[in-house]
């Protein structure tokens, strides 16, 4: 278990851990043993290994809910909630920025100087970038681009979406809570019956 | 054998094949702006030139009216050649090659039977040839499709476009693989009989080759489908995306439900609360206090001590004059920041931003410092006349290092 020690704390500061956060502590986590093992550590903290959906990002979840677990549970949910939009909208302005098919996947690379250099060519989305800046939760209170881009890409790392693995190199690494994040998206749909359709409308079934 | 000496009619043949491939190269250019766009733009070609090219099946005229366009076969045989994955075909036609299989093998036994072993060793060139061609038309296939799947289709750039060239990329390995079902062994082992050249050819060889392509079309297919789901998954997720975002914008006051209040709590929902693992040195463990003491000598000293308040602290002099003048000029922009905050009417100002905004060349580092020591070098009562804020996060969950990111510099008004 010693050598777990890493990883257990790192998952009880409240980390996500997927390929790209800690690529050796992920496939640990593939192994059913060593997650067993793990979830008999965490009991008597009241905590168990959870997953989402597809299983590409770990993280702790409460082992019996009780009130003050509830209490927090619903903070940080409201939370969340309120970080949906800003960061529906980046995903979607970094879609149209840089170009891409789909949206930011783990393990995609952004490199702040791209936008910068879309984003000047470009006023709509220099425009878009400054609302979505000044959002309380990316929280930018400068009217540079640059400096926005900055407090963008810090935000979303303090809040464990991107990683950069030099800190003196101005390039990030989309991780797995995106995977987790667009899970939530889809949950809310379905518990809410929000009409958004996320199939296309005309389907060969090939598959 | 009709029509004169089949030696003549070989050469006359290559001759003209000579001839006519030298025009492919003569009108290399012309050919590709006619591969690029419709039609072959017929500037700069003599009529001659022209007369030669149609003879020669390289162009070819649909009807009078319309332009000059280049022949399907070349237009193929370019895209093989540049790997043109948006115009290459993949068509293995293997109905028609085992026809002319049987029709060869027919011919081929004749003339064995007739003795006529020039004509009998001309016949297995051919099918020598047509076996060849159908194993090359299988290995252009395969080779065409792994390209397109190694590419992630990169030839078309909207996912719409990937998913339907993925779509007929699968189409054709259908094709193909019905292809490889109509041919029947027993067919052909019946139809080589004792023939231990035919056999090889026709039985053993081909059969190691087909085997071959089989396995590779079943793995191509095997990989499209995954990209696809890929594909999907990608799509999917935009749309997903797309879709709350207008949601949200026409309802801003949505609130889902307290997910967390249910009796069942959703997984995804379940995140515990952050513990902050802690320690501290044992003093009772002999072993720890020795390691302590030896980090307490490797603390660093804490710097000495600023000099009593009468003077800007941080506007020490330095020796050099060069050095000081800027220090000065530092602190006049300083004093100019402040100006400003007072000029502010009582709203706070990011020291960060007043630089960004202003035509001032300080590093951001030295300007917060120099802002801070501004601050606390005021006399006592000017000191109560500001507010000042500093912006700073932990560095770390796990120490109690604040790194500042920025100051708010605001007039305290009288209460």
């Amino acid at each position: 278990m010693i050598e777990q020690g890493p990883l257990l704390e790192r998952l009880l500061a409240g980390d996500f851990i997927c390929a790209v956060s800690d690529e050796a502590a992920f496939r640990h986590l593939q192994d059913e043993t060593i997650r067993e093992q793990i979830d008999d550590y965490l009991r008597p903290l009241n905590r168990r290994l959870a997953t989402n959906t597809d299983g590409t990002v770990y993280f702790l979840s409460w082992l019996r809910l009780d009130e003050a677990a509830r209490e927090q549970l619903s903070r940080q949910l409201g939370d969340t909630v309120g970080s949906l939009m800003p960061m529906l909208e980046w995903l979607q302005l970094v879609q149209e920025a840089l170009g891409r098919d789909g949206l930011a996947a783990p393990g995609d690379v952004l490199k702040p100087a791209d936008f910068s250099s879309r984003c000047e060519d470009h006023q709509g989305l220099r425009e878009r970038l400054e609302r979505l800046a000044s959002d309380p939760f990316f929280g930018s209170q400068s009217d540079q681009l640059d400096a926005q881009l900055k407090q963008v890409f810090k935000r979303l790392k303090e809040h464990g979406y991107l990683q950069q693995p030099h800190a003196d190199r101005q390039y990030y690494v989309v991780t797995g809570k995106i995977d987790y994040l667009i899970d939530l998206v889809r949950f809310i749909r379905d518990e809410e019956n929000l009409p958004i359709e996320d199939q296309a409308p005309t389907q060969q079934s090939l598959l | 054998m009709s029509g004169g000496d089949p030696h003549a009619l070989e050469s006359r043949l290559i001759s003209a094949g000579v001839e006519r491939l030298a025009l492919l190269g003569k009108h290399a250019e012309t050919l590709m702006a006619g591969y690029a766009c419709d039609e072959v733009p017929l500037e700069g070609l003599s009529t001659t030139a022209l007369n030669r090219l149609l003879a020669a099946r390289i162009l070819w005229r649909p009807d009078e009216q319309s332009g000059v366009k280049l022949a399907p076969k070349v237009r193929e045989l370019i895209a093989e050649m540049l790997a043109d994955e948006t115009r290459r075909h993949v068509n293995a036609d293997v109905a028609e090659t085992l026809e002319l299989v049987r029709t060869l093998v027919q011919s081929y036994r004749e003339a064995r039977d007739a003795g006529e072993y020039w004509r009998q060793e001309q016949q297995l060139l051919r099918l020598r040839q047509e076996v060849d061609d159908l194993n090359g038309r299988f290995a252009d296939a395969i080779d065409s499709l792994w390209r397109r799947l190694n590419s992630d289709f990169g030839f078309v750039s909207r996912l719409g476009d990937k998913i339907r060239e993925n779509e007929r990329a699968q189409k054709q390995i259908v094709r193909l693989l019905d292809g490889l079902e109509l041919i029947d062994f027993n067919e052909l082992i019946e139809l080589v009989g004792s023939d231990g050249a035919l056999r090889k050819l026709l039985v053993s060889g081909l059969q190691q080759q087909l085997t071959h392509h089989y396995t590779s079309l079943r793995e191509v297919q095997r990989r499209l489908i995954e990209l696809m789901a890929r594909f999907r998954q990608q799509q999917s997720r935009s749309r997903l995306v797309a879709g709350m975002v207008g949601f949200l914008r026409e309802h801003p006051n949505f609130v889902p439900g307290n997910y967390a209040m249910r009796s069942e709590v959703p997984e995804l929902i379940n995140r515990a609360a952050p513990i902050m693992p802690a320690g501290a040195v044992a003093l009772d463990h002999d072993a720890d206090a020795r390691l302590a003491a030896e980090l307490l000598h490797r603390l660093p000293r804490p710097a000495s001590r600023p000099q009593p308040v009468t003077a800007a602290g941080a506007a020490e002099l330095p020796e050099d004059t060069q050095v000081a003048a800027r220090q000065q000029a530092l602190k006049e922009d300083v004093e100019g920041f402040y100006l400003a905050v007072v000029d502010h009417d009582g709203e706070g100002l990011s020291a960060l931003e007043y630089l960004q905004g202003s035509d001032l060349e300080w590093d951001e580092e030295i300007w917060l410092f120099q802002v801070i020591a501004e601050y606390q070098g005021l006399p006592r009562s000017e000191q109560r006349a500001f507010r000042l804020r500093q912006v700073e996060t932990q560095a770390s969950p796990l120490n109690h290092l604040y790194l500042i990111h920025d100051v708010q510099l605001q007039l305290a008004l009288p209460a």
